[in-house]
């Protein structure tokens, strides 16, 4: 019997830590981005597990650079390093260049840091996936960062808790004509699909990110949405 | 430097020391001025130490992009070194980026690249020329360590001394009463070049030979030769 090394590949071309990995990921809180013609949605479930807690002190979408928004779904303390790494390296792209990352360029970054973190000694590799959307050279991007370091570009996508079913819902609802508000709609709508329990703007978090730079949703304007579900 | 200590035979100086010293002033000016849709930079032509002429047909200026030049004088090891370095950087941007770097992307690069060397700095007087983003031609200054400034005009360089005065009074209206300056055009910019140049090659032993002068629009560049005296 072939001993599994942690860091080694098994007879089946696989690395298990990251298998073990994307596990964690898909055990996580549902997440969901998708892209419109003028913009780009980021929405995730933020169910607290005791009415003890305090939900607005804890944000799990944020924001990377005036123009670049992140999400995820997996290990929230492993999620707040590769926040901290990404805002750097978009400062120090910043400070090289006078120039705000491009979209493409901080996911490449980020995947080869989370890439190396499958390949060096002592570590383990990060328990999220990244859902980063951005907007340069005026149009949006979505770009989903996986535990391997490999990243996608996509249209629409979910991750997380019922992952499947989210992606199946929006390759039905997805079209390429939707504008931003529509997006968001559609969004809550595909976290609907997983959720338990009655939606508020106290247990989702939603972003969006557009000409105007990304910012996140306040609880008012969540409610909004919210009220033309129902 | 000392003229006389770089002049004089290793056996007069101090036998006990070695003295090696890691720079050499190899000379060089550089000016260039921006207008409203174009820029223009040049350089003499003569690479010299002390009063002896290594080159009469030594450029200094050197294209990074195709809206982007840069004028590089002093130790000439460092000139080459730096811009060799700076080309890679250009290269590797445009293989992750799939594009050119923007002027301002290179002023800034620049401007960190000379930075790094903060403790054993390129000796080098730099002058990037440029069109921006928008169009307008831009001129960013730079001291061996980084500082950068963006200005619509400058000189650096062995005669600087000479020619940012004159440039300061023709171009910016500096220490005249009621002047407004002009409007830079193409003409203006290269008579303005010419003449600063013709008067520095008068009084500086390190400037003469001749003159490159090259235009960035965006449509383009041209280049253009001009006499100095080689005295």
């Amino acid at each position: 019997r072939i001993k599994q090394l942690l860091f080694l590949f098994s007879p089946s071309g696989k690395l298990v830590q990251i298998e073990y990995a994307l596990a964690a990921v898909a055990a996580g809180a549902p997440a969901v981005g998708i892209k419109a013609k003028d913009g780009v949605v980021l929405a995730t479930e933020k169910k607290h597990k005791s009415i003890l807690v305090e939900e607005h002190s804890i944000i799990k979408v944020e924001m990377i650079t005036d123009h670049i928004g992140m999400v995820y779904s997996g290990m929230g303390p492993d999620y707040r390093l590769l926040v901290r790494q990404a805002r750097k390296v978009a400062q120090q792209y910043f400070r090289t260049y006078l120039e705000p990352i491009p979209t493409t360029q901080l996911v490449q970054r980020l995947a080869a840091i989370m890439q190396e973190y499958t390949q060096s000694g002592g570590v383990r590799p990060f328990g999220v996936s990244l859902l980063i959307c951005g907007w340069d050279t005026d149009r949006p991007y979505l770009f989903q960062c996986d535990p391997s370091g490999a990243y996608f570009p996509w249209k629409a996508t979910a991750m997380g808790k019922n992952f499947i079913n989210g992606k199946t819902f929006l390759e039905k609802r997805y079209n390429e004509d939707l504008e931003l508000d529509d997006a968001v709609h559609t969004a809550i709508l595909t976290l609907k699909e997983s959720f338990e329990g009655q939606m508020s703007s106290d247990n989702i978090e939603i972003g969006i990110c557009n000409s105007r730079g990304f910012r996140r949703l306040t609880p008012a304007e969540v409610q909004d949405y919210l009220a033309n579900i129902a | 430097m000392s003229l006389e200590v770089m002049s004089s035979p290793d056996y007069m100086r101090d036998p006990r020391k070695h003295h090696f010293y890691p720079y050499a002033d190899n000379g060089g000016t550089s000016v260039a001025i921006a207008g409203d849709d174009f820029v223009m930079i040049a350089s003499d032509t003569r690479l010299s130490r002390g009063f002896n002429i290594f080159s009469r047909d030594q450029g200094k200026v050197f294209g990074l992009t195709p809206t982007t030049m840069m004028a590089s004088s002093g130790c000439w090891a460092d000139v080459l070194t730096l811009n060799k370095v700076l080309q890679a950087r250009l290269t590797m941007y445009s293989h992750e980026h799939h594009d050119q770097m923007s002027t301002t992307a290179v002023a800034q690069l620049l401007s960190t690249m000379l930075y790094w060397r903060r403790f054993f700095p390129y000796y080098v007087s730099n002058i990037l020329a440029g069109i921006d983003e928008e169009g307008k031609g831009v001129v960013y200054h730079y001291d061996p360590v980084g500082h950068m400034e963006k200005l619509t005009f400058s000189a650096t360089g062995a005669s600087v001394s000479q020619i940012q005065p004159l440039l300061d009074n023709q171009i910016g209206g500096l220490n005249m009463l009621d002047v407004q300056p002009p409007k830079m055009t193409k003409e203006l910019a290269r008579q303005l070049i010419h003449d600063a140049f013709v008067s520095a090659a008068e009084r500086d032993i390190n400037t003469g030979d001749g003159i490159l002068i090259h235009t960035i629009t965006k449509d383009g560049k041209t280049e253009e030769t001009v006499k100095l005296r080689r005295d």
